[in-house]
């Protein structure tokens, strides 16, 4: 998808979103929303690399997620540093576990991996819901109160929403600039045919394993924002498989393997899951995840491609019916 | 004794793995397709024991009546998702499953909420003393009945005609189209029996363990390790691996603890991922 | 010698699919692999390639063992090959499709879009070159595949019952085609049920049957040895002089 003027519309709006909104009454409701949807989408993407360029199917990434949340709350917890500090800590131990877990299985057929991950969330979740050191089943918590200008504790949602920003503008151009080249070849290559990509000299194994390393650390950055913003961290919002989710969702209902279907799958189900948190209360997040399934098996079965593959093959569609029914060749 | 007591809970426990897992292998090896949904399967045969307990049904009754049931679950996932997915990209194929097992899993919590229930008490309470050891009769049953199905699933695929159709489908659809063999059928044949082998395994473990909607995921994942551990679309082999993973996770629950059962058997299966993906019988894994 | 196969062999759990095959190719020849299914020369041929690796016997290119390299090594040291059907990457263009090719030796993408774009020109396919694969017949497939893999620039080159198929002009335009690759000093090896296409393209025929390979020599001195006829070349006779 070559940027355009969509593109650029996208991110007109999405810069001055928060400042558009600020003179309403429901103002920081909003604004929250806001920066939810560009974390969420952030997460969604990263995931989407793995997921969605590389057609490796990864329903266990809150391994990934948590381990940046808990990091950076972690080296508050344990050594008072800033929560940003555990950034690239947390970086490093999920390109670790990415490749704890794809060197084994990116050698064998796929559903090895997507197994894998499953199991290693849980293995993760369980472990660190039994280890004091990460605060066990209650979690860790970050500062309290800013000591400094380094904590990154802010009241309103607005510089949440801008870093958060300026980090999704960083994943997309990677993501676009990785596409456009060799290596994103290589990716959807091995996604469409691995062992005719094989036998062109792709190395399948190193190109999938880049990937995940790739997405873990993207992930785990998506991780540590939540934790700095939130504030704290415990094995089910860090390490439950919903976090894992609401991730694969985001991305598939946009269209998984392009640039921007996580984006556009973060601005349609965010506020959506806001809305009926608001008017189902807690029962509403019953019934969304409920409605999650039946999504994801909508999308499986009929449109993979997520929404923006249903409107590439909408346009055309719609161009012919309206040029009169006349059949037009075949792209 | 203590320790052979929790090594004979685990292999009965484990028989029951064995149960359920030879569903999951088999579909893998039959049509290279996980299904996801699998410990959804096991749970909704807790509850479809349950709802038979509630609709006046005897203990032996039930099990066979969630097992039907499942088969025809099986059946009709088949015809209505697995058919269309199967032939597309591995990312519809995974998330047809996850998402179905999504579905069951917080319908069943919407409907039954997340508390920890038994079967009501039956002819099937109480200890039996054997060899010196206290073996609770829900469990002996349950995993008695479980080995004894699982072998007869092996008996099925290998020695009747319709299990070497349903293996004629596995090693070469197109072949066994031209004998006039209905790859659908068979295919569809086998997710239900896949079900209801899913479904029964859960209305044995509701005679002897409590239950609830979320344990889904916990059986979805000792499947994953048993049928890796048993090897590609070997039923044998998970017959094997399932007894072992409950040995396995009974002696960790025993001498390390119960908090850390689950993370041993995990650790395995990460282990036997990177040491021997093949597993003990499985002859590929690429 | 650029490639040496010595007595190659291969079994699956206890079944022998190739139990010994030999063969030596000398840089610029055209060899064909005949034989009824099942007679294992696509194990043999899957071999060369590094889709399998064999359980006995050893393989040269051009002096470097590579009985145990991954098909990915086999394309970078220059060995290629096309699929009996075609593999061709459905959601992508005709020449995002070669450039996955190309990539192999350019890592630049422009140099990798030239290269694909001269091997579409050379394939007939030009004219397609923004198309979906997916959008193509078998005959453009095999085309695309054989697009695809010169892309990679290679010294051998594997051709699966590339001309399975196609109609008597598409195999006359085929036919072509492995000239023009063969004249551009590309090696081949070539299996195929076509007679006529083995008579026309191949110097020297390898025979496979029961896993073993039975004769080897010119196309016209192979058709008249009597084990051939007897294996497979009878059968193919009885058949085509019945055909009307």
């Amino acid at each position: 998808m070559k940027p355009g003027l969509g593109t650029a519309a996208l991110w007109a709006a999405l810069l001055i979103f928060p400042l558009a909104v600020a003179g309403l009454p429901s103002a920081p409701f909003l604004q929250d929303v806001g920066s939810t949807v560009v974390l969420t989408a952030i997460s969604a993407c990263a995931w989407n690399i793995i997921g969605g360029y590389a057609g490796q199917v990864s329903v266990g990434h809150s391994i990934f997620f948590g381990t940046g949340a808990y990091m950076s709350l972690a080296v508050f917890g344990l050594w008072q540093l800033p929560p940003v500090a555990g950034v690239p800590l947390g970086v490093a131990a999920a390109v670790l576990l990415a490749l704890l877990i794809g060197a084994p299985t990116f050698r064998l057929q796929g559903h090895y991996f997507s197994m894998a991950t499953i199991a290693v969330a849980e293995l993760i979740r369980l472990t660190v819901g039994n280890w004091d050191l990460f605060g066990a089943a209650i979690g860790i918590q970050g500062p309290a109160t800013p000591r400094s200008g380094w904590d990154l504790i802010y009241r309103s949602a607005v510089p949440y929403y801008y870093i958060d920003l300026g980090v999704l503008a960083l994943v997309i151009a990677t993501t676009a600039w990785m596409a456009g080249g060799r290596f994103g070849f290589y990716l959807r290559a091995i996604r469409s045919d691995e062992r005719a990509a094989r036998s062109l000299g792709v190395p399948v194994r190193r190109v999938k394993l880049l990937a995940l390393m790739l997405s873990a650390a993207f992930t785990a950055v998506a991780g540590s924002l939540y934790a700095l913003k939130v504030g704290f961290v415990n094995p089910e919002s860090g390490l439950g498989i919903l976090v894992s989710v609401q991730m694969i969702i985001t991305a598939a209902l946009g269209g998984a393997g392009t640039l921007y279907g996580p984006v556009l799958g973060s601005i349609i189900l965010v506020p959506l899951q806001s809305a009926s948190n608001s008017w189902l209360g807690g029962g509403g997040s019953g019934l969304t995840y409920i409605l999650y399934g039946g999504i994801i098996m909508l999308l499986a079965r009929f449109e993979p491609g997520g929404l923006l593959q249903f409107w590439r093959r909408g346009v055309p569609w719609l161009r012919r019916r309206l040029r009169g029914g006349r059949a037009a060749d075949a792209a | 004794m203590i320790l052979l007591q929790a090594a004979v809970s685990g292999l009965l426990l484990g028989a029951v793995y064995a149960l359920f897992s030879t569903g999951l292998t088999l579909i893998w090896g039959m049509m290279n397709f996980i299904n996801f949904a699998h410990g959804e399967f096991v749970m909704l045969g807790m509850y479809a024991a349950l709802l038979a307990t509630w609709a006046g049904l005897g203990p032996a009754a039930f099990a066979p009546a969630a097992a039907a049931a499942l088969f025809l679950l099986g059946a009709v996932v088949y015809f209505a998702l697995i058919k269309h997915v199967m032939r597309g990209p591995m990312l519809a194929q995974i998330l047809s499953t996850f998402g179905l097992a999504l579905l069951l899993r917080y319908s069943s919590l919407f409907i039954f909420k997340s508390d920890f229930r038994t079967l009501p008490d039956s002819a099937l309470s109480g200890t039996i003393h054997v060899l010196g050891l206290y073996v609770a009769r829900a469990q002996l049953l349950a995993g008695a009945a479980a080995a004894v199905v699982a072998l007869g699933m092996h008996v099925l695929l290998t020695r009747t005609g319709l299990g070497s159709r349903m293996l004629a489908v596995a090693e070469d659809r197109s072949a066994a189209m031209l004998m006039g063999i209905r790859p659908d059928r068979m295919q569809a044949l086998a997710w239900g029996l896949s079900a209801a082998s899913a479904g029964l395994a859960g209305a044995l473990m509701a005679v002897a363990y409590p239950f609830s909607p979320v344990v889904g995921e916990t059986f979805a994942l000792t499947a994953f390790v048993v049928v890796t551990l048993g090897g590609f679309g070997s039923v044998p082999g998970a017959m094997i691996a399932g007894f072992l993973i409950g040995l396995v996770e009974a002696l960790a629950a025993y001498l390390i603890g119960p908090v850390y059962k689950d993370i041993v058997v995990y650790a395995l299966f990460v282990a036997v991922l990177w040491v021997r993906p093949q597993g003990l019988l499985g002859a590929r894994a690429r | 010698m650029l490639l040496e196969a010595e007595a190659v062999g291969r079994s699956f759990q206890g079944f022998v699919a190739l139990e010994s095959a030999s063969l030596t190719v000398a840089p610029g020849e055209i060899v064909g692999l005949i034989g009824p299914n099942g007679a294992g020369k696509s194990t043999f041929f899957n071999c060369v390639a590094g889709d399998i690796e064999p359980s006995r016997g050893r393989i040269r290119f051009d002096g470097t063992d590579v009985t145990r390299m991954p098909a990915e090594a086999h394309a970078r040291i220059g060995i290629g090959r096309t699929f009996q059907v075609p593999a061709a990457f459905e959601d992508m263009t005709l020449v995002e499709n070669v450039m996955v090719g190309g990539f192999l030796r350019h890592r630049q993408r422009g140099r990798a879009r030239d290269r694909a774009m001269e091997m579409l020109r050379l394939t007939g396919l030009e004219a397609q070159a923004g198309h979906l694969a997916r959008s193509l017949g078998t005959p453009g497939r095999k085309r695309l595949e054989i697009a695809r893999v010169l892309a990679t620039e290679p010294r051998l080159l594997l051709l699966d019952e590339a001309l399975a198929g196609l109609t008597p002009t598409e195999i006359q335009q085929a036919i072509g085609l492995v000239r023009t690759i063969h004249g551009m000093g590309v090696t081949l090896v070539i299996v195929e049920h076509i007679m006529e296409v083995i008579m026309t393209l191949a110097q020297r025929v390898l025979v496979f049957n029961h896993g073993r390979a039975i004769a080897q020599g010119t196309p016209e001195a192979v058709i008249r040895d009597p084990q051939v006829v007897e294996a497979y070349l009878g059968h193919r006779r009885r058949r085509r002089d019945a055909r009307p």
